[in-house]
C-alpha cells in the first residue's frame, strides 16, 4: 500500500457512533472487519465512496444484538424490582401492621389534602389573572395635621384617569363600584348588587366571556355583561344576549343590553361581578359633584402597571400629580398637600391575606387563620408519619436477623437503607391512593361543615404533587429505621447479643411523646376555641335579639336625597305594619336605620368645640326601636311615641358616647360638644349594648328618631350599610313558612314591585363569627383524625409491647405476678409519656391561644379545666385502645408463653 | 427444536466456514460467499449470521493474534464444530434422499 493511500482514514465520528453503542465484546471484530473492508475499498474505489460504504456498515452493525445495555443500569432496576417485591411481601406478612400505617397515613394524608385545598384558595386569590404582576390597588391616605388618619380602598373617581394620565407607568386603569339596586320592571322586581366597571375590565382582568361579544363587551355606555349564573337567573335557559335587562339608578329606570356573558368568577378574587355595567354611565350614576371630588370616595381603582415596574419607584411621581390637582385646597392646612394625601399601591395577589391594608368590597381573609390552618393540616400528617417510624423502629427487633444474613451475603448500607426506603415508600403510595379516595369522600362533607365550596383539581400538577408527597413521606417516614438497620453489626446480629438499644428507644419514645404532645395540644386548642365560640354567642349584648325578624324597606319613588329616603321609607313602614298588626302572632314592630348582626353602620365624624375630632355611630330610629329590643335605660328615658318634640330633637346616647362626649354626669337636657348641630337635646342614656360584633369594643353610638340636626354637624360620613330604614318585629309562631305566609300579602301591598327579603336576627348575629366557627369547624375535624391516627399508631405500639414480653411476662406470672401487677407494669410506660406531653403541651398551647384569642374584646379566659378535660380525654382513649391487648397479655396462661422456644 | 434448524444462508456460511477452515473470520467469509456464489452480502448479515451459528454450536471461535492490517485489530476466527458437521451432513443427506426420489420424468427430457 502506498503513503497516501494509508493517510485516507474511515470518517472518525462513524467510528466514534460505533464504539458509542457496540457492546465492548464485540467492538474489535466488527470494527477490525470495517476498517479492513474500508481499506481494501480505498485501493479500489474511489476515497468518497469508500467512506459512504464504511458509514453504511457501521449503520448496518447497528441492531439489538450488537447494541450496549449498559450493565449497572440493569442492576440497579433488578435491584428495585427485588426490592419491590420484598416490600410486597414483608407487607403483606404483617398484615395488621401494615393495615394500621396504611389506614394511619392515608387518614392523615386524606386531612392534610382538605386542609391544603382550603390554604390553597386562600392565598392564590387573583392568581388566575395573565398580567397579575402587574396589576395592583391603589388606595388613598388622608392624614390630617389633627392626627386623623384615613386609609381608604374605595378611591375617588377622578383618581383613576389622573393616575393614566399623569404616571407613564400605568398602562390601564380599571375602576369598580358596586351598589344595590332593583332588577327589572313593574311587578317583582328584585333587590340585587349592581356593578359598575371600566369598559377595559374583561381586558385586564382574566374572566372568560363564554357567549355574545367577546372582544369588548362593554364597548357601549348601553351593555351590560352577566355572569353565567346570572344569565340563568333572570332568562333561565333562554339564550340573553341581545336582551333588555331593567335596573333602577337613582330614581329611574334604565335599560341595558346584555352584550356577553362570562364564566362565574372564582371564589378566589377581589374583583367578583355578577351584573356588570360600563363606567361610561358615570353621569347617570353619579352626582357631578363626585366625579371631580378628591375627598369623595367610591370605586376601587386597580391599574396595570409597565412590566416590571415597582409600584414603590412611583410614588415621587404620584406625589407630583397630587400637588398639580390638589394645590390650592385647603382642607390639610398650611402644608404640602402632597405629604397628606397619600395614594399607595399594593400588589393584587397579595390582597387578600394583607390584613393592614383596609377591606375593599371583598373581606380581606385572616392570615393568622390561613396558617393555624395549614400548620395544623402538617401536624396531622407528621402524628400520621410518626406512626410509622415507631412502629417501624419496634419492628426493626425482630428483622435484625433479616439485616445480619443479607450484610453476610454482602449487602452495604447503602443497598439496605434504599430496601427499606422502597418499603416505606410502598407504604407511602398505597396510603397516597386511599388517601386522595378519601379525599374525594369527605369533601362534599368537609365543605359542607367548614361552608366552603372547594373542588379536587385534577391536572398535571396535582398529580405532580401528589407524587412529591409520596416521596417525601415515604423518605421522612422511612429514612430513621432504615439507618438504624443498616447499621446493625452483623456479628452482634448473628451471635444473639443485644447492642445498646438506649439510643433507638430514647429516639422512638422521644417521637410518641412528642405525637402525643400534638394530639393533646390539638384536643386543648379545639376545647378552648369552642368555649370561646360558645362564649360569644351566649354572651348578653345588651339587647333581646330572640325570635326578631328583620326586613328591609324601601324608599318611595322619586326620593332622590338621604333623609327623604329615610322619611318615605319610615312612612312605608308605617303602612306596613298597620297590615301587619293584626296577626297577634307578631309583635314589637318597630324601625331602624340599622339592625344588630349588619356590620357598617353609618360613622359621623365633626370637630368638637374643645378642639377635637370625634367619630360616633348613629342609629335612626322609631319611638319602639329601642323598647322592641329591650334595650334598657341607664339614665333618663327612652323614646316617648306621643311627643312630638322628642321625634323633632330627642337624642338617646349610649353610655359609651356619654363619656367620649363628657356629658356622663347628669347629661339630661345637655347637646352634643359641636356647635353646627341643629337643635337637638339629650332624653336619655341606654345602658351598653354590642351593637357591632364581639371582635370590637363598643363604640359611641348616638341614637335619634331626626337626623337632621345630627347631619348639620358633621364633616365626615362614612357607611357600608345603606341606611334606608328596616323593619323588625318579635315573631312568636313555630313554623317559619308561617312568617312568608304573615308576611306577604301586606307585603305586596305596600310594595308591589319589590321582592320580600326577611331574615332572622340572632341568625345574622351568629353568622358575625363565621370564620371563628369555620376554623374552629376544620380544626375539630383535624383533632378527631388526629386522635383516630395516634390511636392507630398506639395500638400498634400496644401490640408490638406485648408481643416483645411476652417471655418476661410469662415468668413473671409464674414466680406470683398478679394481672394487675403486669397490668400496671405494661401501662405505666405508655402513661408516663403520656403525662409528659400532656405537661409539655400546656405552655405552647396556652402561647398559641392566647395569640388567637387576642383577636377579641371579649374573650375566656383559658382555665386549668381545659386540660385536665382534654388530659383525662386522651387518658381515657389510650385506656380504650391499649387496653384491651394489655389486660389480654396479663391473664394470659404463662405456660402458652414459656413452653416454646 | 429450537436452534437446531439450519437456514439457507447460515448453511452456506457454515459451509463456507468449513471451506476456508483456519482462515474463516468475518470479511474472508464474506469474500468467499461473494467469489463462489457471486452474492454480495453486507458485513453485518455475515456477523449475525456467524453469532448465531455459534449460538447454535455449529461453529466455536477463538481471537486470533494481533494484526498489522485493520489498525492492528485483532480477527475472530471460526471452526466447524463436529456438531456442525453433523448438521451439514444431515442436510446433505436429506436433501441427496430428496433428490434420488425425484422421478426421472419430472425431468422432463
Amino acid at each position: 500500500m502506498s503513503k497516501s493511500q494509508r493517510t485516507i482514514v474511515p470518517p472518525k465520528w462513524a467510528d466514534r457512533f460505533l464504539e458509542l453503542y457496540c457492546k465492548p465484546e464485540f467492538l474489535e471484530e466488527i470494527q477490525g472487519d470495517a476498517h479492513e473492508l474500508f481499506e481494501v475499498r480505498v485501493a479500489s474505489l474511489s476515497a468518497g465512496k469508500a467512506k459512504l460504504l464504511f458509514i453504511w456498515d457501521i449503520l448496518r452493525f447497528f441492531k439489538w444484538s450488537n447494541i450496549r445495555t449498559t450493565k449497572v443500569n440493569s442492576n440497579i432496576i433488578a435491584m428495585t424490582a427485588n426490592n419491590f417485591k420484598i416490600a410486597f411481601r414483608i407487607l403483606g406478612r404483617k398484615k395488621a401492621n401494615t393495615l394500621m400505617n396504611v389506614l394511619g397515613i392515608s387518614i392523615g394524608l386524606a386531612c392534610f389534602m382538605l386542609i391544603s385545598l382550603y390554604v390553597k384558595q386562600e392565598v392564590t386569590y387573583d392568581g388566575f389573572h395573565s398580567k397579575k404582576d402587574d396589576i395592583y390597588r391603589a388606595w388613598v391616605k388622608e392624614i390630617y395635621t389633627d392626627g386623623r388618619v384615613f386609609w381608604d380602598i374605595a378611591t375617588p373617581l377622578p383618581l383613576g384617569p389622573t393616575l393614566g394620565e399623569n404616571i407613564p407607568e400605568v398602562e390601564e386603569f380599571v375602576q369598580i363600584s358596586s351598589r344595590p339596586t332593583l332588577v327589572g320592571r313593574g311587578e317583582g322586581r328584585i333587590a340585587d348588587q349592581l356593578d359598575i366597571v371600566t369598559s377595559n375590565f374583561f381586558e385586564v382582568f382574566d374572566f372568560q366571556i363564554v357567549s355574545g361579544n367577546s372582544q369588548d363587551p362593554l364597548g357601549e355606555r348601553t351593555n351590560a355583561v352577566l355572569t353565567q349564573s346570572y344569565a340563568r337567573k333572570y332568562f333561565g335557559d333562554n339564550d340573553p344576549i341581545g336582551e333588555t335587562i331593567s335596573v333602577q339608578i337613582g330614581s329611574e329606570i334604565r335599560d341595558f343590553i346584555v352584550s356577553a356573558v362570562s364564566e362565574d368568577p372564582p371564589l378566589n378574587t377581589n374583583v367578583p361581578f355578577n351584573l356588570a355595567i360600563s363606567m361610561e354611565n358615570k353621569d347617570i350614576l353619579f352626582s357631578p359633584g363626585a366625579l371631580n371630588a378628591w375627598f369623595s370616595i367610591n370605586p376601587e381603582t386597580y391599574v396595570l402597571l409597565r412590566e416590571g415596574t415597582n409600584p414603590e419607584d412611583l410614588s415621587p411621581k404620584t406625589k407630583v400629580m397630587i400637588k398639580s390637582v390638589l394645590d390650592g385646597t385647603n382642607t390639610f392646612g398650611d402644608v404640602p398637600v402632597e405629604d397628606h394625601y397619600v395614594v399607595g399601591f399594593q400588589p393584587i395577589t397579595s390582597i387578600h391575606l394583607d390584613d393592614e391594608v383596609p377591606s375593599g368590597r371583598v373581606a380581606v381573609g385572616n392570615p393568622q387563620y390561613v396558617y393555624i390552618l395549614g400548620a395544623i393540616g402538617l401536624l396531622v400528617l407528621v402524628i400520621a408519619c410518626i406512626n410509622y417510624t415507631t412502629l417501624s423502629i419496634g419492628q426493626s427487633f425482630k428483622r435484625s436477623k433479616e439485616v445480619g444474613m443479607r450484610k453476610v451475603v454482602g449487602a452495604e448500607s447503602n443497598t439496605l437503607v434504599w430496601q427499606y426506603l422502597t418499603e416505606s415508600t410502598v407504604v407511602a403510595l398505597l396510603s397516597m391512593i386511599f388517601g386522595v379516595l378519601f379525599t374525594f369522600l369527605m369533601l362534599p362533607i368537609f365543605n359542607d361543615l367548614a361552608q366552603t365550596s372547594l373542588v379536587i383539581p385534577v391536572n398535571l400538577e396535582s398529580i405532580v404533587v401528589v407524587l412529591v408527597l409520596v416521596a417525601a413521606i415515604g423518605l421522612l417516614s422511612g429514612i430513621y429505621p432504615a439507618l438504624i438497620l443498616s447499621k446493625l453489626k452483623v456479628i452482634n446480629v448473628l451471635r444473639g447479643t443485644t447492642q445498646s438499644v438506649f439510643n433507638r428507644q430514647m429516639i422512638r419514645r422521644g417521637m410518641v411523646v412528642f405525637q402525643f404532645l400534638l394530639t393533646v395540644f390539638l384536643i386543648s386548642s379545639t376545647l378552648i376555641m369552642r368555649k370561646q365560640l360558645v362564649y360569644l354567642q351566649n354572651q348578653d349584648l345588651g339587647f333581646n335579639q330572640d325570635a326578631m325578624i328583620s326586613v328591609p324597606l324601601y324608599a318611595k319613588d322619586g326620593s332622590t336625597r338621604l333623609s327623604q329616603q329615610i322619611t318615605t321609607a319610615m312612612e312605608n313602614g308605617e303602612s306596613l305594619i298597620g297590615e301587619l298588626s293584626r296577626n297577634p302572632q307578631l309583635t314589637d314592630f318597630a324601625m331602624g336605620s340599622h339592625v344588630f348582626g349588619t356590620p357598617g353602620w353609618v360613622q359621623l365624624g365633626f370637630d368638637a368645640n374643645t378642639g377635637t375630632y370625634l367619630t360616633f355611630n348613629l342609629l335612626i330610629v322609631d319611638p319602639n326601636y329601642l323598647d322592641a329590643f329591650e334595650i334598657e335605660m341607664a339614665q333618663g328615658r327612652s323614646y316617648d311615641g306621643s311627643l312630638a318634640s322628642d321625634k323633632e330633637r330627642g337624642v338617646v346616647l349610649n353610655e359609651t358616647a356619654a363619656e367620649y362626649f363628657g356629658v356622663s354626669e347628669d347629661p339630661i337636657g345637655k347637646k352634643l360638644p359641636g356647635d353646627e348641630f341643629g337643635d337637638h337635646q339629650i332624653i336619655g342614656v341606654a345602658k351598653d349594648f354590642n351593637f357591632e360584633s364581639l371582635h370590637s369594643e363598643i363604640r359611641p353610638l348616638v341614637i335619634v328618631q331626626n337626623p337632621i340636626p345630627i347631619f348639620m354637624g358633621i364633616n365626615d360620613f362614612n357607611s357600608n350599610d345603606t341606611v334606608v330604614p328596616k323593619l323588625v318585629f318579635r315573631y312568636h309562631g313555630a313554623s317559619l313558612l308561617a312568617v312568608e305566609n304573615a308576611l306577604s300579602p301586606a307585603w305586596s301591598k305596600i310594595f308591589p314591585d319589590e321582592e320580600l327579603n326577611f331574615s332572622f336576627v340572632e341568625e345574622r348575629l351568629q353568622n358575625q363569627y363565621q370564620n371563628e366557627a369555620r376554623v374552629n369547624k376544620i380544626v375539630s375535624i383535624a383533632t378527631a383524625l388526629s386522635i383516630l391516627i395516634a390511636s392507630l399508631g398506639l395500638l400498634g405500639l400496644a401490640i408490638l409491647v406485648v408481643n416483645t414480653k411476652v417471655k418476661e411476662i410469662g415468668i413473671r406470672k409464674v414466680l406470683g405476678a398478679s394481672p394487675r401487677i403486669i397490668f400496671s407494669l405494661l401501662f405505666r410506660g405508655f402513661s408516663l409519656q403520656l403525662l409528659l406531653a400532656a405537661i409539655l403541651s400546656v405552655p405552647i398551647t396556652i402561647y398559641l391561644m392566647n395569640q388567637w384569642l387576642d383577636d377579641f374584646q371579649y374573650r375566656i379566659s383559658i382555665g386549668v379545666e381545659m386540660f385536665v378535660f382534654s388530659g383525662v380525654l386522651s387518658l381515657t382513649i389510650m385506656l380504650l385502645v391499649v387496653g384491651y391487648h394489655v389486660i389480654n397479655a396479663a391473664r394470659a396462661n404463662p405456660v402458652r408463653a414459656l413452653r416454646t422456644e | 427444536m429450537k436452534g437446531t434448524y439450519l437456514g439457507e444462508f447460515e448453511e452456506l456460511v457454515l459451509l463456507t466456514v468449513g471451506v476456508l477452515y483456519d482462515e474463516a473470520y468475518g470479511v474472508a467469509v464474506m469474500d468467499e460467499i461473494k467469489n463462489e456464489t457471486g452474492r454480495s452480502v453486507n458485513i453485518s448479515a455475515i456477523h449475525s449470521a456467524l453469532r448465531r451459528l455459534e449460538e447454535k454450536g455449529f461453529v466455536k471461535s477463538k481471537m486470533g493474534g494481533a494484526t498489522n492490517e485493520r489498525g492492528g485489530r485483532r480477527k475472530r476466527f471460526f471452526v466447524l464444530t463436529s456438531y456442525g458437521k453433523k448438521a451439514l451432513d444431515e442436510a446433505q443427506s436429506l436433501r441427496m434422499k430428496l433428490y434420488d426420489r425425484i422421478p426421472n420424468v419430472a425431468f422432463g427430457n
